[in-house]
C-alpha cells in the first residue's frame, strides 16, 4: 500500500499544456466521417421514397413534382433529425450526403431548421402548392 | 459440457411437467408447461444448477387467440430454455411467484404484472417498478388494445407506499440523488448507520422503447434501440441486427462481424474507463475520475474517425456495417492503443495501491460466488466473484469464434476486485482489438437485406460491457416486429445490489452502487404519460402547504 500513488501524475499535469480547446474561436476539424447536415442532389433522385420510409425520425420528404423531367424538392427537418445515415445507406443512387464540415447548426429560431432541397423553381412551385394548401409554415433553407 | 448435452439434461429435468417441448433453434429447448407447475419447473432446474433466468417475456397473443403468454428464459452455455406458459387474457390470469428459488425474479415478475395485467401470486413486492404512480389503474401497456389516450394520467387512489409499516428509521434517496447522475429511488432503512433493508423504485427514465418498436419497420427499429443507452449504444444494435439477421436467414460477412466486434472493444474501453471515473468520484478521489476521462477521450475520439460519431456510432446496419476499417485508420488504432494500455496498466496500479482508495474498496460489498450465482450477477460484478460467465466465451457470437477473448475472474468479491477485473478485461479487449487490426478478413462489408422479415422467434444474446443483455425478437412476417423483449444486465444485478447493501454504513452505499455500473436508461424502457397540464409554478410557502395537505399534519 502506498499513500498517494497518483502523485506522480498530478506533477506532470502541472506542467503540460491545457487540453481545452477553444470553440469558438478556433474551430476543431471534425472526423472525415463525421455526419453533418444532410445535402441532396435531385438530378440523381429516383423518387422512390426509401429514405423517408427508413427515418427513424420521420425527418426526410421526397416530394414529387414531375418524376420523368427529375424535378424533386427534398424536404428536410433538421431539428427532428438524428444524424444517423440510414436515409443515405437506403439511397440506391447516391443523392444524399451527409458532409463532415457542416456542423454549427444551432439556432435562435426553429423555422431555419425546416429546409428544401432541389432546384429554384421546384421549390417555387412546390411553396406555391404548399401555400394553398396552407398546412404549416415553411421556409426556404 | 456441449450445447447438445445441455439441452438433454434441461428437456429431462422438465419432463415431468412438459406438456409439449420442441427445438425452435439448435441452442434453444421450448417447453410448454401448466402455470401451477411452474415452481416446481424453476426448482428443478435451479437445483440441478441448470443456468440463470435470464429474462420473463411477457406477450399478447391477441383478442384472436384469446391468451397472454409469460416465457422464462433460462440460459446456461449456449444453450437457453424457454418455459412457456398461456395464461387466459379475459379476467384475472394469475401465476405463482419464483421469487423464493431465484431472488432475481422479483423485478421481472413486478414488470409482468404492471405491463401486461398478470397477477403474480406470492411475489415479495407488487408494487409498480416501472410506470409512473399516476397510471391509470387497470390499464396495461403491453396488451395489443392499448390505446396512448388511457395513460391519461389519474390522481392516485393513495399515496404510495412508501417505505415499511413499523417502527424503522427509512432514508430516502433519489430519484435526483447524489450518487449518479441518472434519476432511481431507494430506501434504505437503517439502525443507526447500518443498513437493515433496501428497496428501490425505477422507471423514471421510461421511454416506452420496447412498445414503440412495434409501430416501426426493422430499420428504423435499429435507431430506436440505438438510444437505449448512452453508453453501450452499439451492444443494442449488434444484439438486434444479430437477432434479426438470424430470423431472416442472412448471412453477414465476416469482415462486418470483425467490424463489429472491434467496435464493442472499443465500446467496452470508453465504458469502463468512464466507469472508472464515476466509481472514483463517489470514493471521494475525484483526481483519478478527472484523469480517467481525460484519457477516455483518446478512445472516443478515435471511434469517431471510425464511425463518424461519439456515442451513436451507428455503424451497424442490418447485414453488415456501414463503414470500413482501412489501413490509416489501423495506424491511428495502435496508436492510440498504446497510450491507452499504458494509463490503463497506471489505473490498474492506483487502484491496487492507493491505501487511501483502498479503504473505501477492499472488502467493502463483498459477494461470494454462490451468492452472486444465486442472485443471477451478470457481467464483471460476477465476474469479480469468481462467476465465469460471459457470452462472448460461453455462446461465441459474432466474430468471437474468430477473435476469442479470455476471461477474467478475480474470487475476492470485494469492490477491489471489481476494479481489477474490469481494468485487466481492459488489457484483454486492447490485444484482441490488435489482432482483429492486424488479421482482418477480406470481402464486402454489408449483403442485401430483406424489407419483411420471416415469421419466427428469436433470442440473441451479447456481451454489454455490463454484462449479458438478452433481446428475445418475434416477427409476425410483416415490417416490424410483433414483440420485443430487451433485457439489460443493469437490472439483474439489482438483486445483488439490494441484498447486499444490508449491513453496511449508509456511506458504503453510493460505492456499492456505483460498484455494479448502472444504467438507468438501460432499465428503463416502456411507456410516456402525456398530462394536458403538468407545468404549475408554486411558491416556497404554497409547496408546504401542498405538501401538508397533500400528506397530512406530522404526527
Amino acid at each position: 500500500m502506498k499513500i498517494g500513488s497518483i502523485f506522480n501524475d498530478v506533477i506532470k499535469s502541472f506542467f503540460s499544456a491545457p487540453v481545452t480547446e477553444k470553440y469558438p474561436f478556433e474551430k476543431p476539424e471534425t472526423a472525415v466521417r463525421f455526419r453533418g447536415k444532410l445535402s441532396f442532389d435531385p438530378s440523381k433522385c429516383t423518387g422512390c421514397n426509401l429514405c423517408s420510409k427508413d427515418c427513424p425520425a420521420n425527418a426526410i420528404e421526397i416530394v414529387i413534382i414531375d418524376r420523368a423531367a427529375k424535378r424533386f424538392v427534398a424536404r428536410y427537418n433538421m431539428d427532428r433529425c438524428v444524424y444517423c445515415a440510414q436515409c443515405i445507406q437506403s439511397c440506391k443512387f447516391k443523392c444524399l450526403d451527409m458532409p463532415n464540415d457542416d456542423w454549427e447548426l444551432a439556432a435562435l429560431n426553429k423555422d431555419s431548421f425546416a429546409v428544401n432541397y432541389g432546384k429554384d423553381e421546384d421549390i417555387a412551385s412546390f411553396m406555391e402548392r404548399f401555400a394553398v394548401s396552407k398546412a404549416e409554415p415553411v421556409q426556404e433553407g | 459440457m456441449t450445447t447438445e448435452t445441455l439441452l438433454q439434461r434441461a428437456g429431462e429435468l422438465l419432463a415431468p411437467f412438459a406438456k409439449g417441448a420442441n427445438n425452435p433453434e439448435t441452442n434453444r429447448l421450448d417447453v410448454q408447461i401448466a402455470a401451477s407447475d411452474l415452481p416446481t419447473a424453476a426448482s428443478a432446474l435451479m437445483n440441478a444448477s441448470w443456468g440463470y433466468l435470464a429474462a420473463i417475456t411477457g406477450m399478447d397473443l391477441g383478442t384472436e387467440a384469446n391468451e397472454l403468454e409469460a416465457l422464462y428464459h433460462f440460459c446456461e452455455g449456449a444453450a437457453v430454455t424457454t418455459l412457456r406458459i398461456h395464461l387466459p387474457r379475459e379476467g384475472c390470469p394469475e401465476i405463482p411467484s419464483i421469487s423464493d428459488q431465484i431472488p432475481a425474479a422479483s423485478f421481472f415478475e413486478r414488470e409482468l404484472g404492471e405491463m401486461l395485467g398478470v397477477t403474480v401470486v406470492g411475489t415479495p413486492d407488487p408494487t409498480r417498478l416501472f410506470l409512473p404512480d399516476d397510471w391509470p389503474v387497470g390499464i396495461y401497456p403491453m396488451r395489443q388494445d392499448f390505446k396512448q389516450e388511457q395513460a391519461a394520467a389519474v390522481e392516485p387512489d393513495k399515496t404510495p407506499e412508501r417505505g415499511w409499516a413499523g417502527n424503522k428509521f427509512i432514508v430516502p434517496i433519489g430519484p435526483q440523488h447524489p450518487a449518479l447522475k441518472e434519476p432511481g429511488h431507494f430506501e434504505f432503512s437503517v439502525d443507526g448507520e447500518i443498513i437493515t433493508g433496501a428497496r428501490m423504485r425505477l422507471g423514471y427514465v421510461h421511454r416506452g422503447i420496447e412498445k414503440a418498436t412495434e409501430a416501426r419497420n426493422w430499420i428504423q427499429n435499429l435507431y430506436l434501440l440505438e438510444r437505449i443507452c448512452g453508453i453501450c449504444s452499439h451492444t443494442h444494435t449488434s444484439a438486434y441486427s444479430q437477432g434479426v439477421e438470424k430470423l431472416a436467414q442472412v448471412e453477414v460477412p465476416e469482415r462486418a462481424l470483425a467490424i463489429r466486434e472491434l467496435v464493442a472493444g472499443l465500446e467496452r474501453i470508453h465504458s469502463h474507463l468512464l466507469w472508472l471515473g464515476v466509481a472514483a468520484h463517489e470514493a471521494g478521489f475525484d483526481t483519478l475520475f478527472m484523469y480517467s476521462w481525460r484519457d477516455r477521450e483518446t478512445v472516443m475520439n478515435l471511434l469517431e474517425e471510425l464511425t463518424g460519431n461519439r456515442v451513436n456510432y451507428s455503424i451497424c446496419v442490418l447485414g453488415g456495417v456501414k463503414h470500413d476499417i482501412g489501413a490509416q485508420h489501423s495506424v491511428s488504432i495502435h496508436k492510440a492503443l498504446d497510450y491507452l494500455e499504458e494509463r490503463i496498466r497506471y489505473y490498474l496500479d492506483v487502484a491496487t495501491t492507493d491505501s487511501g482508495f483502498l479503504q473505501r474498496t477492499r472488502g467493502i460489498g463483498m459477494m461470494s460466488l454462490e451468492e452472486a450465482k444465486r442472485f443471477g450477477t451478470l457481467g464483471p460484478v460476477a465476474r469479480a466473484s469468481g462467476v465465469k460467465r460471459d457470452v462472448r466465451l460461453d455462446a461465441p457470437y459474432g466474430a468471437y469464434k474468430r477473435y476469442p477473448v479470455s476471461i477474467i475472474t478475480d474470487d475476492r468479491g470485494d469492490m477491489e476486485a471489481r476494479f481489477v477485473v474490469r481494468m485487466k478485461e481492459l488489457l484483454v479487449t486492447c490485444f484482441t482489438i490488435r489482432t482483429i487490426v492486424d488479421n482482418m478478413p477480406g470481402g464486402g462489408i454489408v449483403t442485401r437485406f430483406p424489407r419483411k422479415i420471416p415469421a419466427g422467434e428469436t433470442v440473441s444474446r451479447v456481451e454489454a460491457p455490463r454484462g449479458e443483455a438478452f433481446y428475445y425478437i418475434k416477427s409476425g412476417g410483416g415490417e416490424s416486429p410483433t414483440r420485443l423483449k430487451i433485457r439489460t444486465p443493469s437490472i439483474c444485478n439489482w438483486t445483488s445490489v439490494l441484498n447486499k447493501a444490508v449491513g453496511h454504513q449508509l456511506a458504503d452505499v453510493p460505492m456499492l452502487i456505483a460498484g455494479m455500473d448502472p444504467c438507468f436508461s438501460c432499465n428503463d424502457r416502456m411507456v410516456t404519460v402525456r398530462r394536458k397540464s403538468d407545468s404549475n409554478t408554486m411558491t416556497w410557502s404554497e409547496l408546504r402547504e401542498y405538501g401538508i395537505k397533500k400528506y397530512g399534519p406530522r404526527k
